[in-house]
C-alpha cells in the first residue's frame, strides 16, 4: 500500500513540475491582483484651527491613508478631497470633515469626530478607515492592532501594537514561555498558549478588563487555539487521546468534536474560514508538513498545498485566500492559495525566512515574521502594491518579534 | 508488489504522455487531492493511548538521570539505536512503583513553532507508547511538549540540532 502511495505522489509531483511553466513561471514573485487602483486625495482643505493635537491628527490621517495602500496624498488636484476643520480647544479635539469626490462630483459623507486631545491618533484612524470604506467598500486597517510574541531579556511574552507599529504594549508577564497568540472575533480579547501552569495550556484574556482565564488544560498538549468567527467555538490542537489532533470546543457547553484522527501524524496551526464552516490546518500525514482544509464537523479533508517541500502556518483570509509559509529552495516564502480561483502564487522571493503570516481584515495586507541571521522582526506586506510588493518593518524595539496576528477589527 | 510495479509503469507512461503532449496546465486543481488517498493511513505507532489525569504536585527526583532519546529530522520514530535508553527507564519504572514520569518532547529550531509543538508532543507520546509497550502503566506517564522553545544547545549547527531533537525523562515521586 505504502509503495502504491509513494508512486502516486511521484506522479503527482511530475504533473505539477510539468505544469509549473504554464501556471506560474516567471510571474512567481509578483502581484496577486494586477493594476490595483490608487486614488489621489487632498487633505490640505482640512483646515487646522490651532492646537498641537490637530497637527498630530492631520499627520496621522495622511500616514494612515498612504499606509492603506489605496491612496496617494497630493497637495492639490486630487480626485478626492477631505475638507473641513480640525480644532483643538480646552483639551478637546473636534474634526468636521466632508469627503468629496471631485471628479465624480459627489459627497461621500459629512462627519464630526470629537474626543479628548490625547485621542488624536485614534480619531484620525477612525476617519481614515471611514474614507477607505466609503471609497473602496473595503474595511480599513488604521484602527486595527497586531498581537505578537516579543522575546526580550529572556521572557517570551505577548505584546500588542497599533497597525502602524506605534504604541507597543506588553500584555503578559507569565514568567513562562508564551506562544501562538490570536484575537477573539470581537477584536478585544486574545487566546494564546502559555506554560505558566507548567504545561502548554490555552488562556483567554479580555483586554478591556485585563481578566484572564485558562480555557483548555487537558492532559498533554493544548495549543494553536483560534475562536470561531461567531465566537461560539474554538479550534485547537489537543493530544489527550494519545496523538496531536484537531478538536473544536463548543465554548458554552465544553463539548468536544474531533476533526482529525491520524494515529501516526501530527496536526497543528488551525485557522477558521471567514464563514466559520471550515478550518485550514497543517498535517504531516504525507510525510512532511502540508496545508489541508476540513469541514468543522471533521468531514471532507483536502490537501491544498503541493508546491514547496513544506507548507506551514496557514491563515484563512477574508476573501477565501489562504496565506501560508512555504519552504522553497531552503527558505520559507509566503504563498497564497486562492480557493475561489483555484490557484497558488508565491508572493515573496527574498532569500530570508518569511514566517507565520496573518491577514489584515482588508484582505490586502499581511503581517509576518521575517527571520534573517537568527534575528526576527515583524513586517507588513501590501499584496497589491507591486511589483515588487512593498514590505514595511513594524518592530523597532530591541528583541526578537514573531508570531504576529492581525486583529479582525 | 506486482500490482505496485504495474502501477509504476502506468504512472511513468502517464508522466511521459503528459510531458510529450506539452500539455495544458494540469491541475493544482484542489479537488485532485484524492490522488494522495490519505484515508488509508496505516496505524503503526505512537499514539492512540489516551493520557491519564495530570499530576502537577510531584517532587522532582534529582539523583536519577536517564539519557535523552534522540530523534531524526522531522521524525518522531524511536530509532532502534535509542531503544536501550527507553528500556532502561522502563526497568527503573517497574522497580520503582511510586515513581511517575513526564516525557518532555523537544525539537530543533527549524520549522514553524506551532508545528514543532505538535511534533515535540508526538515525540513524547512515541516514547510513552514505547514504555507502555514494555509494560509500564500509562497512567504513570505524562507528556509535555516544549516544541523548539527550550533548546538544550542554543547553537545553530547540525550537532546542536541533533541534541535538541530529544525526549527528556523528568521523574517525580
Amino acid at each position: 500500500m505504502r509503495g502504491v502511495r509513494a508512486v502516486l505522489i511521484v506522479v503527482f509531483g511530475l504533473l505539477l513540475i510539468v505544469g509549473a511553466g504554464d501556471a506560474y513561471g516567471a510571474a512567481d514573485t509578483t502581484v496577486i491582483k494586477k493594476g490595483a487602483q490608487r486614488y489621489t486625495i487632498e487633505i490640505s482643505s482640512l483646515k487646522q484651527v490651532g492646537g498641537a493635537s490637530s497637527q498630530l491628527f492631520l499627520r496621522t490621517l495622511e500616514k494612515d491613508l498612504v499606509y492603506s495602500g489605496w491612496f496617494t496624498v497630493v497637495p492639490q488636484g486630487g480626485a478626492l478631497k477631505a475638507a473641513g476643520t480640525c480644532q483643538d480647544s480646552a483639551g478637546m479635539l473636534k474634526v468636521q470633515c466632508a469627503l468629496q469626490g471631485v471628479t465624480a462630483g459627489r459627497t461621500y459623507f459629512r462627519r464630526t469626530y470629537t474626543g479628548a486631545s490625547n485621542r488624536a491618533r485614534t480619531l484620525a484612524h477612525e476617519l481614515a478607515d471611514a474614507i477607505v470604506l466609503a471609497v473602496t467598500g473595503k474595511p480599513g486597517i488604521a484602527s486595527t492592532r497586531i498581537v505578537m510574541i516579543g522575546k526580550r531579556s529572556g521572557g517570551k511574552d505577548l505584546y500588542i501594537c497599533d497597525a502602524d507599529g506605534q504604541n507597543m504594549m506588553q500584555i503578559t508577564k507569565d514568567r513562562a514561555v508564551c506562544l501562538s497568540p490570536d484575537w477573539g472575533p470581537d477584536g478585544a480579547s486574545l487566546v494564546y498558549t502559555s506554560f505558566r501552569g507548567g504545561y502548554p495550556d490555552v488562556y483567554y484574556v479580555d483586554l478591556s478588563s485585563g481578566r484572564w482565564k485558562r480555557i483548555a488544560g487537558y492532559p498533554g498538549l493544548n495549543t494553536g487555539a483560534e475562536i470561531s468567527p461567531n465566537g461560539r467555538e474554538m479550534v485547537l490542537t489537543l493530544s489527550k487521546d494519545g496523538n496531536p489532533d484537531l478538536y473544536v470546543i463548543n465554548l458554552s457547553n465544553r463539548r468536544l468534536t474531533r476533526l482529525t484522527k491520524t494515529p501516526h501524524a501530527a496536526e497543528a496551526s488551525p485557522s477558521w474560514s471567514p464563514k466559520g464552516d471550515k478550518v485550514t490546518f497543517v498535517s504531516d500525514r504525507s510525510g512532511a508538513p502540508q496545508v489541508y482544509v476540513v469541514n468543522k464537523n471533521g468531514g471532507n479533508q483536502k490537501r491544498i498545498t503541493f508546491r514547496g517541500t513544506e507548507n506551514v502556518s496557514p491563515d484563512w483570509g477574508p476573501d477565501d485566500r489562504i496565506v501560508c509559509s512555504s519552504r522553497r529552495a531552503g527558505r520559507y516564502q509566503l504563498s497564497i492559495v486562492d480557493l475561489v480561483a483555484r490557484k497558488e502564487s508565491q508572493i515573496t522571493s527574498e532569500y530570508v525566512d518569511h514566517e507565520s503570516p496573518s491577514w489584515a481584515p482588508d484582505g490586502r495586507h499581511i503581517v509576518y515574521a521575517r527571520a534573517e541571521g537568527y534575528q526576527t522582526e515583524v513586517y507588513v506586506l501590501d499584496t497589491m502594491s507591486g511589483p515588487p510588493l512593498r514590505s514595511l518593518r513594524l518592530t523597532t524595539l530591541q528583541g526578537d518579534w514573531y508570531a504576529p496576528a492581525w486583529s479582525p477589527k | 508488489m506486482i500490482f505496485s510495479r504495474t502501477l509504476k509503469c502506468v504512472a511513468l507512461l502517464t508522466a511521459c504522455v503528459v510531458i510529450v503532449s506539452g500539455c495544458r496546465t494540469p491541475s493544482t486543481d484542489l479537488t485532485d487531492e484524492g490522488l494522495l488517498g490519505f484515508d488509508d493511513i496505516d496505524a503503526v505507532d505512537g499514539g492512540g493511548i489516551p493520557l491519564g489525569a495530570r499530576f502537577e504536585d510531584g517532587i522532582p527526583i534529582t539523583d536519577v538521570h536517564f539519557e535523552n532519546v534522540l530523534f531524526g529530522y522531522d521524525s518522531f520514530v524511536v530509532e532502534s539505536s535509542q531503544a536501550a535508553k527507553v528500556e532502561a527507564v522502563a526497568d527503573y519504572m517497574r522497580r520503582s512503583p511510586e515513581v511517575r514520569l513526564v516525557v518532555e518532547g523537544h525539537c530543533d529550531e527549524r520549522g514553524s513553532r506551532d508545528y514543532n509543538m505538535s511534533l515535540g508532543e508526538s515525540r513524547a507520546l512515541a516514547v510513552r507508547a514505547y514504555l507502555v509497550g514494555l509494560g509500564v502503566d500509562g497512567g504513570r506517564v505524562q507528556t509535555r511538549s516544549f516544541g523548539e522553545e527550550q533548546p538544550q544547545d542554543s547553537g545553530h549547527t547540525p550537532e546542536a540540532y541533533r541534541l535538541n531533537r530529544r525526549g527528556v525523562f523528568a521523574l517525580f515521586r
